[in-house]
Parts: C-alpha cells; sequence; structure tokens
C-alpha cells in the first residue's frame, strides 16, 4: 500500500517536471486567475474604508453643539475619548464673537488652526494659517471689504458686552475702554461659503482680546464610520458628557452612505463579472492541458489501468498545480491590491491573512473542476480508438 | 478551435465591459455625487459682501436682488447640459401668530420649466436637497392647484410652535400676510431647521420683492480643477486667447461660474468650494481605481487567451510535423496557423464585444440605474486588443512548431 502511494506521488511529480512547457502554461493561468481573485477580492473588502477617509474631504460629520451657555474644554475632550484616535480624523473647536474692524461689526471665530485644518480640508488659503500669536487669517470677502492683503496689519476691536451694560446711565467714568489687539494677516480664505465672511484667529488671542477664559460655541469633528456607527457615537456623547449635545451634519452623512453603497455596489459587481470570466478562462486552459493527453489515457487504459485511477492521477496533478498556483496568485494579487492602493489612496492596505487558503482552495477547485471534464471524455473513450490517432 | 473561439469571446466581453464601464464610471459618479448639493452659489454683485456681515443683527438687510425672470438663461449658456439643477432663494422676516419672528425662505420645491430649447427640466430643493428627512407629511407638491398657499416647517420651528403638518399657518411678512398650509415637517440637521420655506411667489408677496430672488444655488457637473482652471478663476483675462478658449470650453466650475455671471445680470457666482473641491477629489480617485482594476483584468484576459493559443498550436506538431515532412515552408506554416487563429479571434472577438456590452448594462443598471453609454473609442480598442493579444500568444507555439523536426514528431516523441 505505501508502495503504491509512493509511486502515486512519483507519477504526478514526474509529470509535473517532465512536461515543463505545459505545466508552466497551467500554472501562469491558474496564478493570474488566483490572482485577480484575491486582488479584486482585498480591494472590494478595503475600498470602504479608504474610500470613507477621501469622503472626509467633505470636512466635519459631527457638530457639537452647547447644551446649556458653552463647552468646556474638558467637555471636548470628553467627547474625543468616547470617539477614539482610531476614527476621529480631525476636531476643531470654536469660539464666535463679534468684533469690530474699522468700526464694522465683524464676526471673528477662534480655533485650533491645526484641527480646522483636518476638518475643513476643502478651505483654500491665500498665503499661510496662522501659526503664532499676533497672525490672523481672514475671509476673502472681509479682505475685499477693508482692501486687506497678505501681510497687512489690521486692529480688531472688542467692545467687552457685560461690562458695557452694567455700565449703562451710570455717569461717563464708568465707561469701559474697549479692547483692542493688532494683527498681520496671513493669509485670505477661499471656500465659496459663510467662512469667508469671518475672520480667524488663534485661541490664545482671542483670550487677550476678549479678556475672558476660552469656552466654545461650537466644535467640529470629522469622524470617519459608517453613518449607523456615527449615530452612535452621537447619541454616546450627548448622553454621557451632558454639556453636550451632539448633531450629525446630514448633509454629509446622508450623501456619503448613498455614495459609498453605490461604489461598493459597483466593485462588487466588477469584481464577480471579473471573476467569473477569469474562471472559465482558467478551466478552458486546463481543459485544452488535459485534453491534449487522450493518448496517455489510452495508453494507460490498454495497458489495463481502472478508469478511477486515472481519474485519481489526473485529479492529483490538478490538485497540486491549483495549490501552487493559488499560493503564488494570492501573493501577486496582495501585490496588486497594495500597488492600487498606494497609487490611488496613497495609503497601505490592511492584510487579511484568511484570503490565502480562500484563494487557494478556490484556485484547487477550479483545477479540479476544470480536469474532472477532459479526463472523464477521455475515460469513455475506446483506447484502441485513441491509440490509432482518431 | 471552438475552445479558442469561447476564450476570446471571454476576454473580449471582459475587456469590453470594463473599458465601458471605466469609461462612464466618471459621469455616474458624478451624477451620484450631486447628492451633496448645489456647487455653485450665484449672489448680486453688491451685496455678496454687505448683506451677510449685517447677518449678524437680527435685521436682514439685503438692498440688491437678482431678477427672477432671468433664472430660465441659466440653462442657456455654453455648458447647460452640465447643469442639474438649481433653485432661486429669497429670504424674509416674518412673524407668527405666537408673535415670534423666523425666517421665511421662499425658493422652487418641483419647479416645472419649459425651456426655449424644447427640453423640460424639473428643478428645485427637493432635489437639490435630497439629504432632507420628511419626518411628517410629505414634499409640497408646486404642480398642484393651490400650490401658493403650502409651506415645509423646519423640525426645529415645528418643534417650538407646536406645528405639525396639516396645520394651517399664519405668517406677517414686512409687506404682507399669508395663511400657509404645511405640508410637511422636515429634519435638516442644519440652520435650516430653523426656517420655513414656501414658493417663491409667496415669499416675494410676503416681503413685498416682486420679481426678486437673493440667491441661486445651482448644482452642475464639473471637471476637476487644475492649474489652469486655478489661474482663470483668479482672474480669467490674464489668459491667452487658445488657453481662454480651452478653459471657456470645459466644465471646470470656475468657467460655469463665470458664464452663469455672463448671462445673470449683476451677479457673483462662486463655487462652494466643501462641494466642488471635494467631488472633483473623489471623481479622480475612483476613476483611477477602476482604471487600475480594468488593467488587471485586461492582463488577465490577455494571459488567459496567449496561454490557450500556445496550448491548442501546440497539440497540432503531429500535423504540421506530418506538413514540414512532405515539404511545407516555414512561412507556409506560419501564414497557415496565424490566418486559422486570427479568424477564429475575429469570430470570437466579435461575440465577445456583444456579450461585453450586455455586462455593462448589467452593471449600470444594477448599480446606477441608468444605462451605461457605449463609447465608439472602445469597439477599435478591443479590436485592436485581440488581435494583438492572439498575436503574441502565437509566438512562442510557432517558434517551437518552426524547430519541429518532422520524423520525430512523426514517430510520436
Amino acid at each position: 500500500m505505501a508502495k503504491k502511494r509512493q509511486m502515486y506521488f512519483r507519477m504526478i511529480t514526474a509529470s509535473l517536471l517532465r512536461r515543463r512547457s505545459r505545466m508552466v502554461i497551467a500554472l501562469l493561468a491558474i496564478s493570474i486567475g488566483a490572482m485577480i481573485l484575491s486582488g479584486l477580492v482585498t480591494i472590494y473588502i478595503d475600498v470602504p474604508r479608504q474610500m470613507g477617509a477621501q469622503f472626509r474631504s467633505y470636512g466635519a460629520n459631527m457638530i457639537l453643539t452647547a447644551a446649556g451657555d458653552s463647552i468646556s474644554q474638558e467637555d471636548v475632550d470628553a467627547a474625543a475619548d468616547l470617539i477614539g484616535p482610531s476614527d476621529l480624523v480631525g476636531l476643531a473647536p470654536y469660539r464666535y464673537e463679534t468684533v469690530r474692524v474699522n468700526d464694522r461689526p465683524v464676526m471673528a471665530a477662534a480655533t485650533d488652526m491645526e484641527g480646522a485644518r483636518k476638518t475643513s480640508p476643502f478651505w483654500r488659503v491665500d498665503g499661510d494659517w496662522p501659526a503664532a500669536s499676533g497672525e490672523i487669517m481672514i475671509g476673502k470677502n472681509v479682505a475685499r471689504t477693508y482692501n486687506l492683503k497678505v501681510g497687512k496689519r489690521m486692529t480688531c476691536t472688542f467692545a467687552p458686552e457685560t461690562e458695557e451694560a452694567a455700565a449703562g446711565g451710570t455717569g461717563e467714568e464708568e465707561v469701559v475702554m474697549d479692547n483692542y489687539k493688532d494683527f498681520t494677516v496671513t493669509g485670505i480664505l477661499d471656500t465659496g461659503g459663510n467662512e469667508e465672511d469671518y475672520v480667524y484667529m488663534l485661541l490664545p488671542d482671542m483670550e487677550e482680546l476678549t479678556g475672558e477664559p476660552t469656552l466654545y460655541d461650537i466644535c467640529e469633528l470629522s469622524v470617519s464610520a459608517a453613518s449607523g456607527n456615527l449615530s452612535a457615537y452621537a447619541d454616546r456623547i450627548t448622553e454621557s458628557v451632558p454639556a453636550i449635545h451632539a448633531r450629525l451634519v446630514k448633509r454629509v452623512t446622508e450623501s456619503e452612505t448613498t455614495v459609498l453603497t453605490k461604489l461598493q455596489a459597483l466593485v462588487l459587481l466588477v469584481t464577480v463579472v471579473v471573476l467569473a470570466l477569469t474562471m472559465i478562462c482558467v478551466a478552458t486552459t486546463m481543459t485544452a492541458v488535459v485534453a491534449e493527453r487522450r493518448r496517455e489515457i489510452g495508453l494507460r487504459k490498454a495497458l489495463g489501468a481502472s478508469n478511477a485511477s486515472i481519474v485519481a492521477e489526473f485529479m492529483g496533478e490538478g490538485l497540486v498545480l491549483g495549490a501552487a498556483g493559488g499560493l503564488l496568485g494570492a501573493l501577486l494579487g496582495f501585490m496588486f491590491a497594495q500597488a492600487v492602493s498606494m497609487n490611488v489612496f496613497n495609503s497601505s492596505i490592511t492584510l487579511m491573512p484568511w484570503l490565502l487558503p480562500v484563494t487557494m482552495a478556490a484556485s484547487v477547485l477550479v483545477t479540479g473542476l476544470a480536469c474532472l471534464i477532459p479526463i472523464r471524455s477521455a475515460t469513455d473513450v475506446d483506447p484502441a480508438l485513441v491509440l490509432k490517432g482518431e | 478551435m471552438m475552445m479558442i473561439a469561447f476564450t476570446i469571446a471571454l476576454g473580449a466581453s471582459l475587456a469590453t465591459a470594463m473599458l465601458s464601464v471605466m469609461m462612464d464610471v466618471g459621469d455616474k459618479i458624478n451624477q451620484e455625487l450631486k447628492a451633496y448639493g448645489a456647487n455653485i452659489t450665484v449672489v448680486p454683485k453688491d451685496t455678496s459682501v454687505v448683506s451677510e456681515l449685517y447677518d449678524i443683527g437680527d435685521e436682514n438687510i439685503t438692498d440688491s436682488y437678482l431678477k427672477e425672470d432671468e433664472l430660465g438663461k441659466i440653462k442657456t449658456i455654453f455648458w447647460t447640459f452640465n447643469i442639474v439643477d438649481y433653485a432661486p432663494f429669497l429670504r424674509t422676516r416674518a412673524a407668527l401668530e405666537s408673535g415670534d419672528e423666523v425666517t421665511v425662505c421662499g425658493t422652487w420645491f418641483n419647479h416645472h420649466m419649459d425651456l426655449p430649447t424644447g427640453e423640460e427640466l424639473d428643478a428645485g430643493v427637493m432635489s437639490l436637497r435630497s439629504w432632507w428627512d420628511i419626518t411628517e407629511g410629505d414634499w409640497p407638491d408646486e404642480q398642484a392647484a393651490d400650490s401658493l398657499e403650502i409651506a415645509l416647517v423646519g423640525s426645529q420651528v415645528a418643534e417650538k410652535e407646536g406645528i405639525s403638518a396639516g396645520d394651517t399657518l399664519h405668517v406677517t411678512g414686512p409687506a404682507g400676510e399669508a395663511s400657509l398650509t404645511v405640508a410637511g415637517v422636515f429634519d435638516a440637521g442644519g440652520d435650516e431647521d430653523d426656517q420655513i420655506y414656501v414658493p417663491l411667489d409667496t415669499a416675494q408677496a410676503l416681503g413685498d420683492l416682486e420679481g426678486k430672488v437673493d440667491s441661486i444655488e445651482v448644482s452642475a457637473l464639473t471637471t476637476p480643477d487644475n492649474e489652469l482652471a486655478e489661474k482663470a478663476a483668479r482672474d480669467p483675462g490674464s489668459l491667452s486667447v487658445s488657453q481662454y478658449e480651452t478653459w471657456y470650453c470645459t466644465a471646470y466650475a470656475s468657467s460655469i461660474c463665470y458664464q452663469i455671471e455672463e448671462v445673470i445680470t449683476d451677479s457673483v457666482a462662486s463655487p462652494v468650494r466643501q462641494v466642488a473641491d471635494s467631488e472633483g477629489q473623489i471623481l479622480e480617485k475612483t476613476q483611477l481605481l477602476m482604471i487600475l482594476i480594468t488593467f488587471l483584468s485586461m492582463i488577465g484576459a490577455a494571459l488567459g487567451i496567449c496561454n490557450l493559443v500556445t496550448a491548442s498550436v501546440m497539440e497540432r506538431s503531429q500535423e504540421i510535423g506530418l506538413m514540414k515532412a512532405i515539404g511545407a515552408h516555414n512561412g507556409a506554416i506560419t501564414g497557415l496557423v496565424l490566418s486559422e487563429i486570427l479568424c477564429t479571434a475575429v469570430i470570437g472577438g466579435i461575440g465577445g464585444f456583444f456579450a461585453g456590452i450586455g455586462f455593462a448594462q448589467i452593471i449600470g443598471r444594477t448599480v446606477f440605474g441608468s444605462a451605461v453609454a457605449l463609447r465608439p473609442m472602445v469597439i477599435p480598442l478591443v479590436a485592436v486588443l485581440v488581435v494583438i493579444v492572439t498575436l503574441i500568444g502565437c509566438v512562442p507555439a510557432i517558434r517551437m512548431l518552426l524547430n519541429l523536426r518532422p520524423t520525430e514528431v512523426l514517430h510520436g516523441r
């Protein structure tokens, strides 16, 4: 029995090695099929994640508003902790105050510029973002109204409201001087939206200008998560941080879901069509490779081999080829997916180890099925006819 | 030979389907991205600065407007087919019965237009604000008979004032009053929740602003910006004549804005960066992704065909050996094999091409609900591809055949 098995393996390996050119063709066909399988499946699974990251260029998809008067830094930190650093793409807290420039009111926003860059990647800044104290970024419309350019200086004045109200009507000596601060314009903001009417400064500058500690009015968050998870996050934040009411920016979240679903469906369908066609291609190649060995099959039958043993031998060959091609193809496919991901999204693909056995199993299956048909027809033939060359 | 024809047909159908989908995916995704709403806003020239700056106070001072009767002209610009949707807006403050002031915004819900070109277009916020969630009632139907007395109420207003669908609402504007039937309540997840939307004519009557509009939002299919577009956006005057022509005749957001400014008197049209830029980015990525997938499947199909052609030619070594033995030239044999294979390739290719169109339509219908446009470019591409791939597939086989020694082959080795 052991000898028989030994002989079986020897037959398979010998047939694979001696008929090198044909086997290379078959192996190539199988590994191409496997490569397309593993490559496309990897892309299909990874596309929503990668595309989701792209969709963050639409900016903030969650807004934290104050449930009470305002939001403190602790509240913002607590909310950020609930989401976790892996899903949180960007966070920008905003504080809005009305300041006067040349005695005309302008809305001034103070924020963390690094965060704003991430939550509003579509902002186009002519010049630089403010980095140091005393630097300010102004909206395009503000720049036009005051005829300001990058590098010019401007003065913002702030009238402390509460003190003014308290001072109302109590005599001249009570009049409070307005706070003022000089700024250098570092950038002009172009967004096509309301932001063009605002000026943007750093948080410490706003604190200095108003003389009040920093409390935020609103906080913009850009979160990379599916819409279901996103509303779960929003609910959790609203529940566990009492000072904050979290809302989703419907315009961004709803539209993202629509477009992402379509995209994924597209990739899925393309994957299925391509896979089906490639698998048929692999099958036809295998069929051709096996079919040309009809003479060999005939000879074996003439020498007294049973149909079962012939099928077993050819299937054994097919399976070895399928496994080898599957392994090779899975590796190539991963490399392909990685290349696509680097080219399209500039980020690495997530490695899915389970795809390796799946690819190998699929290619073994396809190869086995493809061999079966020609072997069956060959074994049905009368050896005498085959050997005679008909 | 049947097998070769079949494989070539598969390869050709794969190539046709992938190429068609790849070439059309940009347009399709662009359509889908319209869900993000308008990418161009049009406001009057003088007030584009002042009105929103003074909006900080509670008084809404706006002293210049766009003309309502010019709205149709937007569909007459050079890139008219790229204008998918647009809607005018007119905001005015009005008091409710409870005494609270709200912003009443006049607009089109589903405005029907018969254009001078003979086309018809249904435009309005119903499609421009596809993310609005109608929590109660339904979208107002502008085509209905009592179309002027309807309103769509923002969820925050509805909650505060206790309004629900079907109620009658009395509003008093600066110059008139109206009683409106509430058709529905919407949740927009933004500032709009504090507003009431009414048909444009109603808002005009409330504010005594007949024939006036204070902004227009336009949703247009655009090409992602490049250097030329950025240069032009800063100052179209800085372009040379040929650059200007290229820019004007390309659907950049900036050139469409420019063309809108040409037809609407005293207007400033500007791209909404949030939508316009992101759209460009996502479009590029999707297209690149599809190109790479197409590339992979083409390589797969090509190698599959090559393989099979090689295998099947090698199979005929005996026949070729015999030919050689009775004195056939190498050239004659090569010609014979090549022409046989090419005939098969042509038959398979034609069959595959039509199957491929079918596949592309299946993909288009299931994913986007619309047919994938067939580009004539695909036909020569697929034809050239099939011929080249088949010829390359023959090369190793023919080299082997030429080195064949008739005696050995005929002897059965």
